[in-house]
C-alpha cells in the first residue's frame, strides 16, 4: 500500500486528479504557492510505484535539490515499499554525471586538448583559483577593468556568472560582450569593461580547454552540445526517465527547459509543475516564459488556485503589496490585511533585535507557536545582525538555526585555528600568523583557555614566528597565573608544531589537517574534543583542500609545480571558499526559529505560521546586488538584441522582483507577518527603501478607505 | 538522541555497528564528521581507493556503451589498473546473464525499517539465474568462510531477494536463483561465488531483525572492549584508542562501497552560491 492512497494524505479531488493521470499523461499543472502542487507531484510518485512503475525509471528534476526534499521525504516514509530507487537530479547534477559518464565519447570533439585524460571538474572556488591563474597576467598587463572599483574575487566571479548565463541561456560566449556592450554601455569606459570581460571569458574558455578543466558553464556545454548527441547517453536517461516529475519549473533555466522538452518526447508520462508569479531565481537564470512553453508539450493543463497555507489577512495582505508595486501581478484581495500585520518602530537597530526576540519568546510561550513554524529573514544577513537574533532567542531558551550559502569557511572559528596553526607549521610559506590569530588559535584549540591567559601566552611565547616551550616563562606567578595544567596543553600544543617544522617533510595540506586533528585537536583536553561543530567545519575544510589538491595533481602534469599548501591557505584568506555542503542542509532540519536571508528560505519551498521581515527600511529588499559586469535581464533568453537598459527598466524589474517576492513569503506565510524596523540602519545611516515605501503607501490607502466608508 | 525514523540500513553501517556500537551511535545517530586519519599513510591509501573507484567507474561506462577501447587509451598512466582492467575484460563478464544493471539500488524492508543495498552489478535472466557481481580490487583474497559471514554478503542476497521482483519480469526471485560473486581482478579475475537458499535467507533475515532491532531500541551505545577495531577508525582520538593503524594491515576492500561517497564531489553548490 501507498501513502498516497492511505487517509492520512488529504489530497482534494483536484490534487488526486492529477496524481491519477493515466501512465502514458503528459500533465502541465499551474498555480500559485502553497496551493498543493509539490503534495500532488509527491502523490503522482507514489502512484507511480503503487501502478508497478519501476523507480528507477522515474525521474524528479528540480531547479535546486532542496525543492525535493518533500519527494526525498514521502519516499523514506513507505514503510512497505521495496524496490529500486527514484532519481533526483537538477540541470547542474546531471550535467556533471552525465560528462563524467560519457566523457571519452565526446572530450575530443569538444575541444580538450587532452581527450584521454580524466576531466577536472571544478567547484566554484575552483574556478576562481584557475581563473586567476588564467586571467590575471592579461588583467595586470592590458591593465583590465580600471575604472572598475569592486576587488578582483568579485570581478572575476561575475565573468564566471556571464559564462555560466551564456550556457543556461543558450548563446554562445563569445556574445557576451556585445550584449552587454550594446544594452548598457553609456560611455566609451564602459564599453572598455565590457569589453576586458568579453576578452576574459575567451581566455579561461581556452585555458580550460587547454588544461581539461570543466567549469559549470563548459560542462552544460559539453552536456548539451557534445554528450546528448551520443545515442549511448540519450538511452541511458530516457531509460532513466520513462516517468518525469518536473516541480518549480519557472525557477528552472532555459537549458533545463530544452532537455525537459526532449524528454517530453520520449517518456511515457509527465508531470511539470509551474508556480505562477514566481521565476525569483532570476540572477541565476530563472526563465518562467522560457518555462511556460513546456506546456504546448503536454497533454492535459491543470490548475491549482486555492492557497491551502495562507489566512485570508495573509492572503489579502501579499496579494495587495505586490499590486501595488506592479499590475501585472496579482489583483488585490478584499479582505483587510492589517491584522495579519504587526509592526513597531524604533530609532536604533538593537531595539529591533530586541524586539524581535521578544515577539518571538510571546509566539513560543504564549500562543505555543513552534520555533520551527517561526522564520526570520532579511534581504542580507550579516554576522552580528545573526549573532544578535541568535544569542537573544537562546538566552530565552528558544533553539535556532541558521543557513547561510555564502559563508565563507575562513569566518568559522575551526577552520581558522586549523588555518592559522598551518601558517605557524610552515615558516617557509613567509605568512606567519598575526598576534590576534594566535591568541584566538590558542584559545580554541586549548580546552579553558580564556582571553586573558591566552594573550599572556602569545605575548611571552610567540616569538619570531615561532611558540616556545611553556617553560620559557621564568616567573613563578605567571606560571601559577596561567596554570599548569593549561600550560600542559600548551607545550602539548607548540612541541607538536614545532615537530612538525622540524621533521622531514611537510604533509599535503588536508592531511596536515587532519593529523593535527586527530593527533592533538580532539583529544581530551583540547577544543575540538567531541565538538560536533568542530568535526563538521574541520571536515568541511579538510573536503575543500583535497577537492583543491586532486583537482591540481592532474594539473600540474600540463603546467609547472605549485605549492598547493600556500596557494590554498592564500585562496581561503581571500575569502573565496564557502562553508557550504550538502550535509550542512541535512543539519537544517534539525529543531530551532530559521534564521536567514529571505530568498534561502523561499528555497525551502516549506510554509510557517510565522514571518519577521527585517531591516524593511533597506534597499536590499529590491535593489539588484552591484554587479558591473554582468546583467541578468541583458542575458537572458528574452532580450531583443539592440535594445537599451534604462532607469526606468531598473525601477520596473525592482519592483516586480519585490512584488514577486513579497507574493512568495505570503503564501509560505500561514498566520501574521512581523515587521522589523529601525529609523537607523545596523550601520547607522536613515532607511527609506521600496518595502518601508510600499507597505506605508498600503496602510495610508486602507486608513483613506475606512474614513470615507 | 535516537535513529531517524527514516533511516537505511546499509552494509557499512550494520557493519559499523557490529565492530563497535559507540561508532554507530558517533556517525549515524549523532552525524559527527571527524576526519583523523585512518591510516598511518594516508596519501597511499588514498591513491588505492581512487584507483579502486576509478575502476567500479570504467566498468560502468563500459557497460553503458563507451567502447573499451576508448577506456584502454585512457590507463597510458596506471600500470595496474590497465592490469585490472584487461582482466575485467577477460574473465569479468563470462557467463553473466544478458540482462545488465550496474550500480543499482534496491531497498528492502526489515523490522519497520528501510535496508538498502548498491550494488556493481546485477545481471539477471528471466526465469534464470540473479547474480550479484562485486568487483574487488584489493590484492588479498580473504578465505571463503570470512566472505561468508560478511555483512555485504548477507545483505546483498537478502535485499535481491527481497526487493528485485521488478527486474526479473516482476516475479519474487527464488533465493535458489541467486549467486553472489566477489571477483577480484587483481587476482586475475579470480572469483568466489556464493548461492543463495530459502533456509539461507530465513537465517539471514532473522539475523538482520535482530540487529536493526537491537539498534533501534538500544538503550545504550557501548565502545567495543577489542582494541583492534580501532585502530582504522577515525573516532580513535575522540575515544582515546591510540594511533592510526598500519596501511598494510587494512583491508581496502571493506571501504569500496565507502570510498565513492568520499570521492563524490559536490556540484550543485556551483550555481547556488551568491555572488
Amino acid at each position: 500500500m501507498i501513502l498516497a492512497d492511505k487517509e492520512s494524505i488529504a489530497l482534494t479531488e483536484a490534487q488526486m486528479a492529477v496524481a491519477r493521470a493515466p501512465l502514458d499523461g503528459k500533465t502541465w499543472l499551474e498555480g500559485i504557492a502553497s496551493s498543493g502542487k509539490t503534495s500532488a507531484g509527491v502523490a503522482r510518485v507514489l502512484h507511480l510505484l503503487e501502478r508497478g512503475a519501476p523507480a528507477e525509471s522515474i525521474l524528479i528534476f528540480v531547479p535546486h535539490r532542496s525543492l525535493a526534499q518533500p519527494y526525498i521525504t514521502a519516499l523514506r516514509a513507505q514503510n512497505d515499499y521495496r524496490g529500486g530507487h527514484v532519481s533526483v537530479a537538477t540541470i547542474g547534477s546531471l550535467a556533471q554525471q552525465m560528462v563524467d559518464m560519457f566523457w571519452f565519447l565526446v572530450a575530443d570533439a569538444a575541444g580538450f586538448k587532452h581527450p584521454r585524460d580524466l576531466p577536472i571538474f571544478l567547484r566554484l572556488e575552483l574556478v576562481q583559483y584557475f581563473m586567476t591563474r588564467a586571467i590575471e597576467p592579461l588583467v595586470d598587463e592590458g591593465d583590465y577593468f580600471a575604472s572598475v572599483r569592486i576587488d578582483r574575487p568579485r570581478l572575476y566571479s561575475q565573468i564566471v556568472d556571464n559564462m555560466n548565463k551564456a550556457a543556461l541561456v543558450g548563446f554562445p560566449i563569445s556574445e557576451i560582450g556585445s550584449r552587454l556592450k550594446s544594452a548598457l554601455a553609456s560611455g566609451v569606459e564602459q564599453a572598455h569593461i565590457f569589453e576586458d570581460a568579453q576578452t576574459c571569458a575567451l581566455a579561461f574558455r581556452r585555458y580550460c580547454l587547454s588544461h581539461n578543466l570543466l567549469d559549470f558553464s563548459l560542462q552544460l556545454e559539453v552536456f548539451r552540445d557534445h554528450v546528448w548527441e551520443t545515442p549511448q547517453a540519450r538511452q541511458y536517461l530516457r531509460g532513466r526517465c520513462k516517468h518525469l516529475i518536473a516541480d518549480g519549473v519557472e525557477e528552472d533555466n532555459p537549458a533545463s527547459h530544452a532537455l525537459l522538452g526532449d524528454l517530453l518526447e520520449s517518456c511515457h508520462s509527465a508531470l511539470i509543475i509551474y508556480d505562477s508569479d514566481a521565476g525569483f531565481r532570476r540572477f541565476l537564470g530563472a526563465d518562467p516564459a522560457s518555462a511556460r512553453r513546456l506546456a504546448d508539450r503536454c497533454d492535459v493543463r491543470a490548475a491549482l488556485d486555492e492557497s491551502l497555507v495562507s489566512g485570508r489577512a495573509v492572503k489579502a495582505l501579499g496579494s495587495q503589496l505586490a499590486a501595488q508595486l506592479s499590475p501585472s501581478l496579482a489583483a488585490a484581495a478584499g479582505a483587510d490585511p492589517r491584522p495579519a500585520l504587526i509592526t513597531e518602530a524604533h530609532r536604533y537597530h538593537p531595539e529591533m533585535v530586541d524586539w524581535v526576540a521578544r515577539q518571538v519568546d510571546m509566539l513560543v510561550g504564549q500562543r505555543d507557536a513552534s520555533p520551527n513554524d517561526i522564520v526570520i529573514l532579511a534581504p542580507f544577513m550579516s554576522d552580528a545582525l545573526r549573532f544578535g537574533l541568535a544569542d537573544g532567542l537562546r538566552q530565552r531558551g528558544i533553539p535556532v538555526r541558521s543557513h547561510r550559502p555564502s559563508r565563507a569557511l575562513r569566518d568559522e572559528p575551526a577552520a581558522r585555528t586549523l588555518l592559522t596553526l598551518a601558517r605557524l607549521a610552515h615558516p617557509h610559506w613567509e605568512l606567519p600568523p598575526t598576534d590576534f590569530d594566535i591568541v584566538f588559535a590558542l584559545m580554541a584549540a586549548i580546552r579553558d583557555l580564556d582571553m586573558v591567559r591566552a594573550k599572556l601566552l602569545c605575548e611571552m611565547l610567540y616569538r619570531h614566528g615561532r611558540l616556545l616551550p611553556f617553560d620559557e616563562v621564568r616567573a613563578v606567578a605567571m606560571q601559577e597565573r596561567i596554570t599548569f595544567a593549561l600550560g600542559e596543553r600548551y607545550d602539548r600544543l607548540a612541541a607538536w608544531v614545532n615537530r612538525y617544522i622540524n621533521g622531514e617533510r611537510a604533509d599535503a595540506i588536508d592531511i596536515f589537517f587532519r593529523r593535527l586533528f586527530g593527533g592533538l585537536l580532539s583529544r581530551a583536553g583540547f577544543g575540538f574534543h567531541d565538538d560536533v561543530d568542530a568535526g563538521n567545519t574541520a571536515q568541511n575544510l579538510v573536503d575543500s583542500a583535497r577537492g583543491f589538491r586532486w583537482s591540481l595533481d592532474f594539473f600540474s602534469r600540463y603546467d609547472e609545480e605549485i605549492d598547493l599548501g600556500l596557494d590554498y591557505v592564500k585562496m581561503v584568506d581571500r575569502g573565496v571558499i564557502a562553508n557550504f555542503y550538502l550535509r550542512d542542509w541535512i543539519a537544517d532540519a534539525d529543531e530551532g526559529v530559521l534564521i536567514a536571508p529571505a530568498y534561502t528560505f523561499l528555497l525551502s519551498n516549506r510554509p510557517v505560521d510565522y514571518q519577521f521581515w527585517l531591516n524593511i527600511g533597506s534597499e536590499g529588499w529590491s535593489r539588484r546586488l552591484y554587479q558591473p559586469l554582468t546583467h541578468p535581464y541583458v542575458l537572458s533568453r528574452a532580450w531583443l538584441p539592440g535594445a537599451v537598459w534604462t532607469e526606468d527598466d531598473e525601477q520596473r524589474v525592482s519592483r516586480e522582483t519585490l512584488g514577486r517576492l513579497l507574493l512568495a513569503l505570503t503564501r509560505r506565510c500561514r498566520k501574521a507577518i512581523y515587521l522589523g524596523y529601525s529609523e537607523l540602519s545596523e550601520s547607522g545611516y536613515e532607511q527609506r527603501g521600496l518595502l518601508l515605501e510600499t507597505i506605508q503607501g498600503l496602510l495610508r490607502r486602507l486608513a483613506r478607505e475606512e474614513r470615507h466608508v | 538522541m535516537s535513529l531517524n525514523a527514516d533511516f537505511a540500513f546499509t552494509q557499512g553501517s550494520l557493519g559499523d555497528f557490529a565492530a563497535c556500537a559507540r561508532r554507530f551511535e558517533l556517525r549515524y545517530i549523532k552525524r559527527m564528521r571527524y576526519p583523523a586519519l585512518e591510516v598511518d599513510d594516508p596519501l597511499q591509501f588514498e591513491e588505492r581507493t581512487r584507483q579502486g573507484a576509478r575502476f567500479h567507474k570504467l566498468v560502468q561506462q563500459h557497460l553503458l556503451g563507451v567502447p573499451a577501447e576508448l577506456l584502454t587509451a585512457s590507463l597510458a598512466d596506471d600500470e595496474e589498473l590497465a592490469r585490472w582492467w584487461a582482466n575485467y575484460l577477460a574473465h569479468g563478464l563470462i557467463d553473466l546473464p544478458e540482462a545488465r544493471h550496474p550500480e543499482i539500488t534496491l531497498q528492502a524492508q526489515l523490522a519497520g525499517r528501510r535496508l538498502v543495498a548498491t550494488y556493481d552489478l546485477l545481471a539477471l535472466a528471466p526465469d534464470g539465474p540473479a547474480v550479484i557481481i562485486d568487483w574487488k580490487t584489493g590484492a588479498r583474497v580473504p578465505s571463503q568462510s570470512d566472505l561468508r559471514g560478511r555483512m555485504q554478503t548477507i545483505v546483498y542476497r537478502y535485499v535481491l531477494a527481497q526487493a528485485g521482483a521488478h527486474l526479473y519480469a516482476g516475479e519474487s526471485i527464488p533465493p535458489e536463483r541467486i549467486r553472489m560473486d566477489y571477483v577480484y581482478v587483481a587476482r586475475g579475475g579470480e572469483r568466489i561465488s556464493f548461492k543463495y537458499s530459502t533456509a539461507r535467507m530465513r537465517e539471514d533475515e532473522a539475523l538482520l531483525s535482530q540487529m536493526i532491532s537491537a539498534i533501534a531500541y538500544a538503550d545504550g551505545f557501548p565502545l567495543t572492549d577489542d582494541l583492534r577495531r580501532c585502530r582504522f577508525c577515525s573516532y580513535r582520538s575522540l575515544c582515546d584508542r591510540g594511533e592510526a593503524g598500519r596501511l598494510e594491515d587494512f583491508d581496502l576492500d571493506e571501504v569500496e562501497d565507502e570510498a565513492e561517497e568520499i570521492l563524490t564531489l559536490d556540484f550543485d553548490q556551483i550555481a547556488e552560491i551568491e555572488f
